[in-house]
Parts: C-alpha cells; structure tokens; sequence
C-alpha cells in the first residue's frame, strides 16, 4: 500500500464528525445550521474562544472591578482578624476542622474549579463575538461612507 | 568520563517513566563511562517512604548510592501548596516550597552533590519536577545535563523556572514540543540535543498466551496504569459511547462530549440490546477495549472492556502484537515510551489531540491518528476498523520512524555528542577562570 500521509486523513475524518453534529444539532431545531458556512464560522469562532487562546488574559476582566469581588476563588486561605488569639484559632481550623471537612471541601473546590474554567470560556466567547461585532460595524460604517 | 545521573528513584521494580528512562540512559553510558547512580531510598512516587537500603549498593555496571528521604510527602499539605502555585498566586518562596512539598526531600544527596559534585565531569539530572533536581541543579551549575521530562502543564509556567532553566550546561530533550517548551528558556547557546529514548527491535510474541486469558479479536489496547490521570476517564467515556453510539440522533444527543459516565452507561444498556458496533450503517464488528496496567480508579464492568491488572512482559507483548489499535489517552506526556513499543510492532496508534507530543509524534511518524472530541474519537477509531489495510500502513510508518530516530545507536550517538560538548564547554569555562585568578 502506498504511504498515507495523516494530516489529510485528519482532516476528512474531522470534516466528517463536524458534519455529523451539525447535521444533529440541525435535526433537533437549530434550523441556522442548514447553511454549511454558518455552522463552520460559528464553530470556529467559539473554537477559537475555547482553546485558541489564553484564558487568563482577556479584555473584560480588565474592564471590571478588582477581581477579588467577582472572581471565584476556589482556594481556601484560612486566617483570623484576632491578634491574639488569632495563632490557636488557625491551629485549630488547619488542624482540626479542615482534616474533618476535607471531603466536602475537595469536593466543592473541584466543582468550583470547573465553574471558574467555564466562566472563563464564556467570557472568552463574549469577547470573541464582541470582536466580529466590532469588525462587521467598521465595515458597514466604510459601505455607508 | 565519569558520569553521575541523579533520579527520585532507582530500581529494576520501578516502572515510572523518567525512572526507566534514567535506567535505560545509564545502563548504555555505563558500557563506555563510569556512571553512578544518585538516587533515594523512596520506591513509592505517592509517599515516597524509605524503603531500600541507604548507602552504595552496584547493580550491573553501575554504581547506585541512595540518600535517605527527610520525611514522607503531606498529601494535604501538598495539595494546598499546588492549588497555590497553579492559580497563579503564590509569592516566590511559596513556589520553592512547592518543590520541597513535592519531594522526596534528600538532603544528604545535595551534600554529596556539594562536598563531591567536583569529582564527576558531569551530572546528568531526570526531572525538574522533584527536590533533588530542582535543588541539585544550582549546585552543579554548568556541568548539570538536565533530562527536564516536562509536560505542558500548570507547573511548567511558574516564574521560578525561569532563573532555573537558565542554569544547566546542556538539554536532552525528549521531544520537539519539550524543547520548544523548556528550550526558549535556557540561554540560546547551550547545547542540547532531542532523544527520545532508545528501544530495541521486539521479541517474538507468544499468541497463545492472550488465548489463555480469553481475549477474543478485534481488540483496541490501552497499556499503563489506569488513572484520571492519564485520562482512562475520558477514554472510558468516550468508548462506551462509542459502542453506543448509532445513527439515531436520541442516542447521539444522550451521549454528547459532556455526558457522565453514569449517562453513558445507562445509553449503553439500550445500545446493548442491538450488539455493538462500529461502522455507522455497516456491519458491526464486536471490539473490545482490553485495558492492561494497575487500576487507580473503577472501571465499568461491560463485556466490552476488559482489565488485566498488571501483566508480565511477554504478555505485553502479546497483547501489542495483536492489538488493533492502541489508545493513548494521557493529555500530558513528555515522549510515551508505550506510543514507541506499539510503532516497534507496527501497530497504529489514536492519541490525544490535546496532549501536543502525542499530536506532534503522530503527525513526525504518519503513525496514528488523533482526536480532541468524543466525536472525532469514534470518527477516528471507525476509520481505523473499518480500514485495516491503512491501519496497517499507518502502523508500518510507525515502525518506520522508530527505526528511523529510536534504535539504541541513534540515540546514543546524540547522547555522547551532546555529553562532548557540555564537558568542553566546561573545561574551557574552568580554564578561564583559573586563568582570570592567575592574572
């Protein structure tokens, strides 16, 4: 048999699974999906939005408050207000009551990482829609000049 | 020369990747170097308790001196430094205790390293990853080779790195991906060479040996230790909806990328009722997943999946001589020695996209395919049953880029090269400085 190169095969083969969800997505009411074209720009920008680029540094973020007040924080950071007594009550919630919730602890601080991953897509989609947005206004204001 | 190699652990019962890789490495430069081994007494990755005997112990050629481990790894303690440092949050003494939460903590293997550093002409460290590399390599300094095994994940970006892969003499890398990770980091002129690691041509398989533990053909073979991990999870997942998986758009919306295990468990009771299959609209050849390798985690019970446990080396190679296709799930590998045993017996390969060596070694090889959703998965894994003359093909270019870049001479003819010219580099810095005193 004569050598097969694997980028086209790739390509046809994922073409292929494109085309079967598009084809689902179009048989259980996404009716805008018939046009081949729409469904391939709309993949690809949420693709792109998705793992093209780095999360962690978008536009939005930047343009709210301090991200201590809307960010998840998954993490937990214990400390105590109490100068005094502060060291015992520390001692006291690493040593005693966080090994007796570690369970729920782990549990929560994993889904919270998801929902923060999710957030992050999502604001990452926002952008990207915003971005055509802002391209397609610049062009219709060059038509009507 | 005389060469030391400093690893985490060291053992013929270690089956870890860098472990074995370092073995390999050692066991080859012994045959024209004096080499010792720099190792602890850990045997466990997890506890890292003490567990062999410390002190010199030869094996083979080789001359293996192990360091007691200070104290055994805080699970609790390195979970919540790690959450830390990979949010991105930790101050720099915060990312330095992350390499000593990490362990195993050694502390009189970096005396040794101070005290008779000098005597060996170079210091060959696996794994940036662990304590003893992370503060061996300072100690060295230009005449440290350092084997990073990095993979593309969290830890690998943190800013103590940076002043770090700046410090040793020369790089083995594993891969293209790893250099172009780690590489951009280090001063452009040091030497480095890419590896991989050595193989040698296969054994005869025994076929009678998968007869006796009841494996039927078709099988698709996953080989290694069962973990999330290594992304057994999303392997699982994605192969019950495989069999699933029909034309009928229900049971393709049951099954969508996000599904549970449970969702897809419950949509392959009523798939079950109809066999499984394969081909969309064909025939529907019965393939199994045979998972060979200690299990971290629950696999579903089906007629579909087999588990082996841990099994020998002859049945390893039974099961790769006869495997249809092999799975490799993992989304971080720095090389995948299982990728390279299965392309040394001709059999194509489907990877995760999403780790890039795995993509990256497909795409060098022509050796495999690849897929990044639960709908490529079965795209690709269709195409590689449903052809099995390209499947062939695709294994024999598999076996042809091992041939090509793997066999034992190959390798360690970068190895030597690059070793030649770190030890020349150092000499002429030595020399340098012994005359810039003088004067």
């Amino acid at each position: 048999m004569n050598e097969v190169r694997v980028a086209p095969l790739m390509k046809e083969i994922e073409s292929e699974a494109r085309s079967k969800i598009r084809r689902r997505l179009v048989k259980h009411g996404m009716a805008a999906y018939d046009d081949e074209e729409i469904f391939e720009r709309v993949r690809a920008t949420l693709q792109h939005a998705a793992d093209g680029r780095d999360l962690g540094v978008l536009l939005l973020p930047e343009l709210l408050n301090d991200e201590v007040e809307w960010s998840l924080d998954p993490n937990l950071q214990l400390s105590s207000h109490r100068p005094a007594a502060g060291k015992a009550i520390l001692f006291a919630k690493r040593r005693i009551l966080l090994p007796l919730t570690r369970w729920l602890f782990e549990y929560s601080q994993r889904n919270f990482q998801r929902q923060q991953q999710l957030n992050r897509i999502l604001l990452a989609c926002i952008e990207e829609l915003a971005v055509e947005n802002a391209k397609l206004r610049r062009d219709l204001d060059a038509l009507r000049k | 020369m005389k060469l030391a190699c400093v690893i985490h652990r060291f053992g013929a019962d270690i089956a870890g990747g860098s472990e074995g890789h370092c073995r390999l490495i050692a066991e080859h430069l012994a045959l024209t170097h004096e080499v010792t081994i720099l190792t602890t007494t850990a045997r466990d990755h997890v506890s890292w308790a003490n567990h062999y005997r410390a002190g010199e112990d030869p094996v083979g050629r080789l001359r293996v001196i192990r360091f007691p481990v200070d104290r055994p790894r805080d699970l609790h303690r390195f979970r919540d430094i790690s959450d830390l440092v990979f949010s991105d949050r930790a101050s720099p003494d915060e990312e330095q205790q992350w390499f000593r939460e990490n362990g195993p903590v050694a502390p009189a293997l970096l005396e040794c390293l101070q005290r008779q550093g000098g005597s060996f002409d170079l210091v060959l460290f696996w794994s940036y990853r662990y304590y003893n590399t992370f503060f061996g390599v300072p100690v060295v300094g230009r005449r440290a080779v350092l084997l990073p095994t990095a993979e593309e994940d969290p830890l690998v970006h943190v800013d103590a790195l940076s002043p770090f892969f700046a410090l040793p003499g020369g790089y083995l890398f594993l891969t293209q991906e790893e250099e172009r990770l780690v590489g951009d980091r280090a001063p452009a002129a040091t030497p480095r060479r890419i590896i991989g690691c050595g193989i040698d041509p296969p054994a005869v398989a025994d076929a009678s040996l998968l007869q006796r533990l009841g494996i039927a053909e078709p099988y698709v073979l996953y080989l290694g230790r069962i973990d999330p991990n290594k992304g057994c999870d999303t392997l699982l997942r994605y192969f019950m909806k495989y069999i699933g998986d029909g034309s009928s758009p229900d049971r393709l919306r049951a099954s969508g990328a996000s599904a549970s295990l449970a969702e897809a468990r419950a949509d392959l009771g009523r798939a079950e009722a109809e066999g499984l299959r394969c081909e969309p609209g064909g025939p529907a050849p019965r393939v199994q997943l045979v998972m060979a390798g200690p299990a971290n985690m629950p696999v579903p019970e089906h007629p579909a999946i087999r588990t082996l446990g841990f099994v020998d080396e002859p049945t390893r190679d039974a099961l790769l001589a006869h495997a249809r296709v092999l799975m490799m799930p993992s989304p971080y590998e720095s090389l995948s020695m299982v990728l390279l045993e299965a392309w040394n017996r001709g059999l194509p390969a489907l990877v995760n996209r999403r780790c890039a060596v795995l993509e990256g070694q497909v795409l060098r090889s022509d050796g495999g395919l690849y897929y990044q959703s639960a709908a490529e998965f079965a795209g690709a894994l269709d195409y590689l049953l449903a052809h099995p003359d390209v499947a062939r093909q695709l294994g024999a270019q598999g076996r042809a880029y091992v041939e090509r870049e793997y066999r034992w001479p190959t390798v360690m003819r970068k190895i030597e090269a690059l070793l030649s010219e770190v030890a020349a580099n150092s000499s002429h810095e030595n020399t340098k400085s012994r005359n810039h005193e003088i004067s």
